[in-house]
């Protein structure tokens, strides 16, 4: 007998909800498990279910992350006051496809999704202190239109998709409309949380839903950040110089680059 | 998982020639240029997302166009001696089971327009030189078939080979194809070009595929025009040239002497031990900024 390859612990109580899916593997900026995240926070998400590892991972053993042992997961929450469902997951290594099916069975015929919403981070050579742009795909042209309204700006790609991309291809099999939400991240960010990426994310999500989040705390670590990076510039020239270029749109080489990342991920992740 | 069939073309007992990508692509080059030859039409696919991984998306304004997988089509042509059915695979899958399942599929279209033969085609690593005429090794599925395969042209049978015995492996689906034929019933066999151990796994050879090619168009009694093979053959045996030139003079003359039959038997062992000598060389002629191919 095939077993099912996921576990649902509840069928929660919405009433067509939007899915939002956030990534926690190559997590750029930590926006897609952080905005997941927050939303959990703010909204009390209930976990309601989730896919199974085995198939999907490789479990010949276990990750060590931050000295903790870590194992793969792929969690649903349910966000009733909201009527959001909330999917958490590390990206499968095997049998993708399968895995982007369960998920849209669980979504689809166990909380009658109507649409889908996939956050990431998109590295980019900009400085943090430029406007960000948030790009979408999207797998329906009305649904696209809808989303464009709030400011999102198409995106043109050819080349390897990513997993979001994947899962909306697989939802339009289904003909569930859906869109990724792409927030342009500083290349030095990428592997630290950027707040204002999940802020330009959790205002879009605010207008979509009127959700009425409120956003101030992210403010806080936007300004703590920007002060911390402010007073890194004025210490060292030669970051203040990289910044520079930045800010006028000039790019960095390969070796400025890992050195400017090398010191923002010393001084916000090591030195908190 | 779902095999589309966009036509029910009428097929006579056809025989099916199945092709995927592996050593010097032998089997692919092989397959696809009969096909190619006889003007075979496409009449169906296994979908493939179940099976391989997506290699390409394309977005258009925010709009997500296309998403593309590795193929796996069928196409068909009827002829007067034997009408033919192939199918051909991009990738092979990664996997026991997808493997299965994927031949499982290939052979329910096979029975489902009564085919009773099956051929695959892929290729053997040999202690041969470059310009020599590479043979083809058979591997029948049944006993009886031996026989007639005995009566092919330029082909050898496991036993035949020094130092194998009666034994050998068939990896990928050339080998897995044939065994699940049997299971079901069906005649089928392998037919792999003879491709030098030292050439590298990745460049296509299609000298050998010729040599595939001159026996199965014999077996399936059709006369196609192989020129542009043989054309690319010796395009490809120029630059195996090259590069043999740049093989150190040690190792040169132990690949004569195993040519020549003077170190025999020239066991499994052996070839891999050989083969890492020359892969190793291959690395450290690159590391040294030299790409020979």
């Amino acid at each position: 007998m095939e077993r099912s390859p996921y576990e649902i612990y509840q069928i929660p109580n919405l009433q067509n909800p939007s899915l939002i899916v956030g990534w926690q593997t190559q997590d750029v900026g930590r926006l897609g498990s952080g905005v997941i995240n927050f939303l959990n926070k703010k909204f009390g998400g209930e976990e309601v279910g989730r896919i199974k590892p085995v198939d999907f991972f490789s479990l010949g053993g276990v990750r060590i992350e931050n000295d903790v042992a870590r194992v793969p997961e792929s969690k649903f929450f349910a966000c009733k006051k909201n009527n959001l469902l909330l999917f958490k997951s590390d990206e499968p290594k095997d049998e993708w496809y399968r895995f982007l099916d369960s998920v849209l069975d669980v979504a689809q015929y166990s909380c009658k999704m109507k649409d889908l919403y996939t956050v990431n981070g998109n590295p980019s050579l900009i400085p943090h202190t430029w406007p960000r742009r948030i790009l979408t795909v999207f797998n329906h042209p009305e649904f696209g239109r809808d989303v464009e309204k709030y400011g999102l700006l198409g995106m043109y790609y050819e080349g390897p998709p990513a997993m979001s991309s994947f899962l909306l291809w697989v939802a339009k099999r289904r003909n569930i409309p859906g869109a990724s939400i792409w927030v342009d991240i500083p290349f030095y960010l990428a592997p630290l949380k950027d707040p204002l990426a999940q802020k330009k994310v959790l205002e879009f999500f605010n207008q979509k839903f009127n959700l009425k989040i409120d956003l101030r705390e992210l403010d806080l670590e936007i300004r703590d950040q920007n002060e911390k990076i402010a007073r890194l510039r004025e210490k060292d020239s030669e970051i203040n110089r990289y910044f520079n270029l930045l800010e006028s749109g000039i790019g960095l080489d390969g070796e400025e680059q890992l050195k400017l990342a090398k010191q923002i991920y010393e001084l916000l992740e090591k030195r908190g | 998982m779902k095999v589309r069939l966009f036509k029910e073309p009428e097929l006579e007992k056809p025989v099916l020639i199945c092709g995927w990508p592996g050593i010097g692509n032998i089997g692919l080059i092989t397959v696809d240029t009969l096909r190619i030859r006889v003007s075979a039409e496409e009449f169906g696919e296994i979908e493939s997302w179940d099976f391989f991984y997506p290699r390409k998306i394309k977005i258009e304004e925010g709009l997500l166009v296309d998403l593309e997988f590795p193929s796996n089509k069928f196409y068909f042509k009827n002829l007067l001696e034997n009408d033919l059915i192939f199918f051909i695979g991009e990738e092979q899958p990664r996997g026991d089971q997808k493997a299965y399942r994927i031949s499982e599929s290939v052979l329910d279209v096979a029975i489902n327009f009564g085919c009773q033969r099956i051929f695959t085609s892929g290729a053997a690593v040999a202690p041969i030189h470059h310009q020599m005429k590479p043979r083809v090794w058979a591997v029948p599925n049944k006993g009886y078939l031996i026989d007639e395969v005995r009566r092919y042209e330029n082909t050898v049978l496991m036993s035949d080979i020094e130092g194998r015995g009666d034994q050998g492996y068939i990896t990928g689906l050339n080998g897995l194809l044939i065994g699940m034929a049997k299971e079901r019933g069906l005649e089928a066999i392998c037919l792999m070009g003879e491709i030098p151990l030292y050439i590298p796994h990745s460049l296509p050879y299609p000298k050998a595929s010729k040599s595939v090619l001159e026996v199965l168009t014999k077996i399936l009694g059709i006369k196609i025009d192989l020129s542009r093979l043989e054309k690319w053959a010796q395009e490809t045996e120029k630059r195996i040239e090259e590069f043999y030139q740049q093989i150190p003079t040690e190792m040169k003359e132990r690949i004569e002497r195993l040519i020549k039959t003077e170190e025999k038997p020239f066991t499994e062992e052996d070839r891999k031990r050989f083969v890492k000598e020359v892969e190793e060389f291959l690395k450290r002629s690159k590391e040294d900024g030299e790409v020979p191919l």
